[in-house]
């Protein structure tokens, strides 16, 4: 059975249409679809959060979700959290000055995660921010770095 | 592609070589701009999905995939009937067997999950799904599961791994005190974010391969030598690695399934290892297990260590964890002997994994250490000063450098080792058992030979060019500060392009062997650069120097100028367009003068053959460093947390601080899981890895990790390398793991001898 659905998604403020199978998932839209690569496949399970990004402003996981699902939903990837001016967003200004990645594979996931934790009001302490941001795997261990990030950021926010 | 823009922190000397420079690639990390392999675009790509074998040993009698191929999308099947037309490639020294054909998909069955068949459909679902129709008969056999079956026996000596000096036998039974232990430690993987895969892409003859790499020109070689093609028809692109730890060093049969499946199609194929199919495409580090016996005085001179280790290997290779690795070089000790053995088992063969061999072997000797320590009610901070190696006892030469005394008191006064009670479970708060402890690390200096190009352009931006990569180490940002204070050029104004066969050869980024050989090419290749820069404008016909009568130029800040009085001063590109010059292109390599050859150079980029181990000269060139811990036991449950760490280092000069403080922390933490969580469950019935993901294979979340303070205690140690660096990406895990399992036994007074150290051990 290969049957294709037409779908509209709303990523990152812009429209994009394509035709896909309904088995094809946020994730694999986004990176095999819509050369949107910046969100990454570390597991394809649910496991690692390397794909998170935000629905509605709800952090996520982007391989566990089918792209039919989200049609007529706000999408928001690691490309559409910058100003338009190029400008950085603060979590990614402060994952820059800390060093809170090495090799660069889960920082779309951390900082997609770091922002929607900041938003949620779970970043109050260095424990919370730990605790929240635990869904996503480092394997290059920049945790110290991250949670630095993610205090400045949450500071700045306030 | 996005130009990397480099972040500087207060002050200039930043941009340096020892500055703070944040990440020269940062920005494109962290706005999803950095392309990693397998999201190179790539038209009419057709997506294959490997098999993976379900026994651990036998033979595939028979692949049916007529319902395969009929599904939709599916483009081809490949399975062991088909003849792929592979030679072998050569072996990390360069040797290569004569005419021995190469089949990735191999009937005969070695262990369980060895990819025996692939489907390449349109899409990757189309193939997913289609693999679910194929009809696989094997032949089974009894296997061998791990080195824990009683079937695997004792194996087989490594005779180049023994090690003895004086009596150890001898002067362990004249020995006042001794101990005797067998430590475990479990298959372990490398779990890079990224898993493994590769585009692979044939014009002609010419083959385009897009794969994470730690060594391009090396893996580029081995599809070459796979298909039969000159070296040069196969490029292999590699410009940011999701991570790699000594998994990504070497093409593997999947990559050899995918160009295959290229070429029988006629169009580009994409192939993707799930994350389960990582833990058996490639080797983890071997399950080991090792027996140590340490004499010594009554007042704690060491007399003599005896150590006999094993680890298991595959069927098909023996490949030794070297558990004999650091136990002969962190102490003083006349009497030593040393016997190492492979098991082989039915599993993919294991491969280097951080701090292969020195991992597990400090997990032995340290532990050891705290045991004697225990047994002569000596603090085992004091037993390691008291023990502490002047000179290499195994080949009698003396170090290069080595701070690891340094490393213990500065570790010792941050940590506040003085206020430990040394009794075991005498620190508590509330139900919470406190204990801490010591574990020391050591790992060497590899030298090797690298190439680098230098490109002044017209603009005056400056490109510094290298096959090598960056997968997370820094190599980006150190070669812009190294080629900047060379040059005399603005941080700003250089480019950094890596990871790509078609750029200048490099060492392998392993064995913490990279920084230091890379820095030294292109510290080399740009001090040409500059010399050839200032001897044009001294020469050129049109340049404003030529009758300023000076011998010599300066170049700062980018300006190119008098070096004395009164005289012209001008940018780059003033120079360049005053000259006429469009661009001035410098190449240099480390090589020897009699080893310039195009055969040298070749060997050199793709193979082992000019790499120098740590004590080939007349030194002992080491990273050295010493682990402080804190663990919080349970008294109840039996969990133990690290809810603290300082660790100190010897690693000479640090290029960057600010990316070698971020290694030295990633290795401390995947030692935190080492000790704590990472083990490969086996099945006994069947050899299959069972806990093939990541959510059963526990690698450290952040919840699991506190604040870790990491010291440099190195000087520059310019035996080691050009700019006086050594080794930081491998040390860092080192001693780790016997750190925590220190620390738990001082908390609790059980001494947990296998990893990890998980609460069922502790109850």
């Amino acid at each position: 059975m290969t049957r294709t659905l037409h779908l509209s998604l709303d990523i990152n403020g812009r429209r994009h249409e394509l035709d896909v199978e309904p088995r094809v998932t946020l994730l694999d839209a986004l990176r095999e679809h819509l050369a949107l690569t910046g969100t990454k496949k570390g597991c394809d399970q649910g496991q690692c959060g390397a794909c998170t990004c935000h629905v509605d402003g709800q952090r996520v996981l982007s391989c566990l979700t089918l792209a039919a699902q989200v049609e007529g939903r706000q999408i928001t990837t690691i490309e559409g959290i910058a100003a338009e001016t190029g400008e950085l967003h603060p979590v990614q200004a402060a994952f820059l000055e800390h060093d809170a990645f090495q090799c660069g594979y889960c920082t779309s996931g951390q900082i997609m995660s770091a922002v929607a934790c900041i938003k949620e009001g779970h970043a109050g302490s260095d424990d919370e921010i730990r605790e929240y941001m635990s869904g996503n795997l480092c394997r290059c261990g920049a945790y110290n770095s991250i949670v630095s990030a993610v205090r400045e950021a949450a500071e700045a926010a306030r | 592609m996005t130009i990397m823009e480099p972040r500087k922190h207060g002050s200039a000397a930043d941009g340096l070589v020892g500055g703070r420079l944040s990440r020269f690639e940062g920005q494109m990390k962290v706005t999803g701009a950095a392309t990693y392999a397998l999201e190179y675009p790539v038209e009419n790509l057709a997506h294959a999905v490997l098999v993976q074998s379900t026994i651990a040993s036998g033979r595939v009698l028979l692949v049916d995939k007529a319902e395969a191929l009929a599904a939709p999308g599916v483009l081809l099947v490949l399975t062991p009937e088909d003849d792929l037309g592979l030679m072998t490639k050569s072996d990390w020294f360069g040797n290569r067997p004569d005419n021995q054909p190469y089949a990735p998909l191999p009937r005969e069955i070695s262990y369980n999950g060895e990819t025996i068949a692939a489907v390449i459909a349109e899409s990757r679902e189309q193939a997913v799904e289609a693999i679910k129709l194929l009809r696989i008969t094997y032949d089974e056999t009894p296997g061998v599961a791990d080195l824990h079956d009683p079937k695997a026996g004792d194996g087989k000596v490594m005779d180049n791994l023994s090690v003895s000096w004086g009596d150890a036998e001898a002067a362990l039974a004249a020995s006042a005190v001794t101990i005797e232990a067998e430590y475990q430690t479990p298959r372990e993987y490398h779990v890079a974010m990224e898993p493994h895969g590769l585009t692979a892409k044939w014009d002609g003859d010419q083959l385009t391969i897009w794969e994470p790499s730690q060594w391009t020109h090396a893996m580029a070689l081995n599809y070459a030598e796979w298909f039969g093609l000159p070296p040069d028809n196969v490029r292999l692109i590699s410009t940011f690695v999701g991570g790699g730890f000594g998994s990504k060093g070497a093409a593997l049969a999947y990559g050899a399934v995918a160009a295959s499946a290229a070429r029988k199609l006629g169009r580009p194929v994409k192939l993707a290892v799930t994350r389960p199919q990582n833990f058996t495409s490639y080797g983890g580090r071997a399950a080991t297990r090792q027996t140590i016996k340490l004499g010594a005085t009554k007042d704690g001179v060491l007399q003599a260590i005896v150590h006999r280790g094993a680890s298991e290997t595959s069927v098909t290779t023996d490949y030794p964890e070297q558990t004999g690795a650091a136990t002969p070089i962190l102490y003083k000790v006349e009497n030593y002997s040393s016997q190492s053995r492979v098991v082989p088992v039915n599993t993919v063969t294991p491969g280097a994994l951080r701090g292969p061999g020195k991992n597990p072997s400090a997990f032995g000797i340290e532990c050891a250490m705290d045991e004697l320590a225990s047994k002569l009610g000596m603090d085992p901070l004091e037993l390691r000063l008291k023990n502490y190696a002047d000179r290499d006892y195994q080949t009698g030469k003396p170090w290069s450098t080595r701070m690891l005394r340094e490393a213990l008191a500065q570790g010792a006064e941050a940590f506040g080792w003085s206020k430990r009670s040394h009794a075991p479970r005498s620190m508590r708060e509330g139900r919470q058992l406190i204990g801490w402890g010591i574990g020391c690390g050591t790992f060497p200096v590899i030298q090797a030979p690298s190439a680098a190009m230098i490109r002044i352009l017209a603009s005056g931006r400056v490109e510094v060019v290298s096959g090598a990569i960056d997968m997370g180490q820094g190599t980006y940002t150190i070669l812009a500060q190294t080629a900047s204070e060379a040059l005399g050029v603005p941080i700003d104004q250089i480019d950094v392009l890596l990871g790509d066969s078609r750029m200048p050869g490099s060492a392998i980024a392993g064995g913490s062997m990279l920084a230091g050989s890379i820095t030294g090419a292109v510290h080399k290749t740009a001090t040409a650069a500059r010399d050839e820069l200032i001897g044009l404008a001294l020469n050129a016909p049109n340049s404003p120097f030529r009758d300023t009568g000076a011998n010599t130029l300066s170049v700062a800040g980018g300006r190119i100028s008098v070096t004395r009085g009164e005289g012209p001063s001008m940018s780059l590109p003033e120079l360049m367009a005053a000259i006429g010059q469009a661009e001035l292109e410098v190449t240099r390599n480390t090589l020897p003068d009699d080893a310039q050859g195009a055969a040298d150079q070749n060997a050199a980029w793709t193979s082992m053959k000019r790499v120098e181990g740590p004590t080939m000269g007349e030194f002992s060139m080491h990273s050295w460093c010493a682990h402080f811990a804190e663990v919080r036991v349970d008294e109840d449950f039996g969990t133990v947390r690290v809810s603290r760490m300082v660790s100190a280092f010897d690693c000479g000069r640090l290029y960057n601080p600010k990316m070698v403080e971020s290694q030295w922390r990633g290795g401390i933490i995947m030692g935190i899981g080492q000790a704590l969580f990472e083990e490969g469950m086996v099945d006994g019935r069947n050899g299959r890895t069972v806990n093939n993901n990541v959510g059963d294979y526990l690698v450290p979340t952040n919840a699991d990790i506190p604040d870790l303070q990491v010291i440099s205690v190195g000087v520059p140690d310019l035996k080691a390398s050009a700019l006086g660096g050594k080794g930081v990406g491998e040390v860092g895990i080192v001693g780790v793991a016997p750190a925590i399992a220190n620390a738990v036994f001082h908390a609790t007074g059980k001494r947990v001898r296998d990893l990890p150290l998980t609460l069922d051990k502790l109850l």
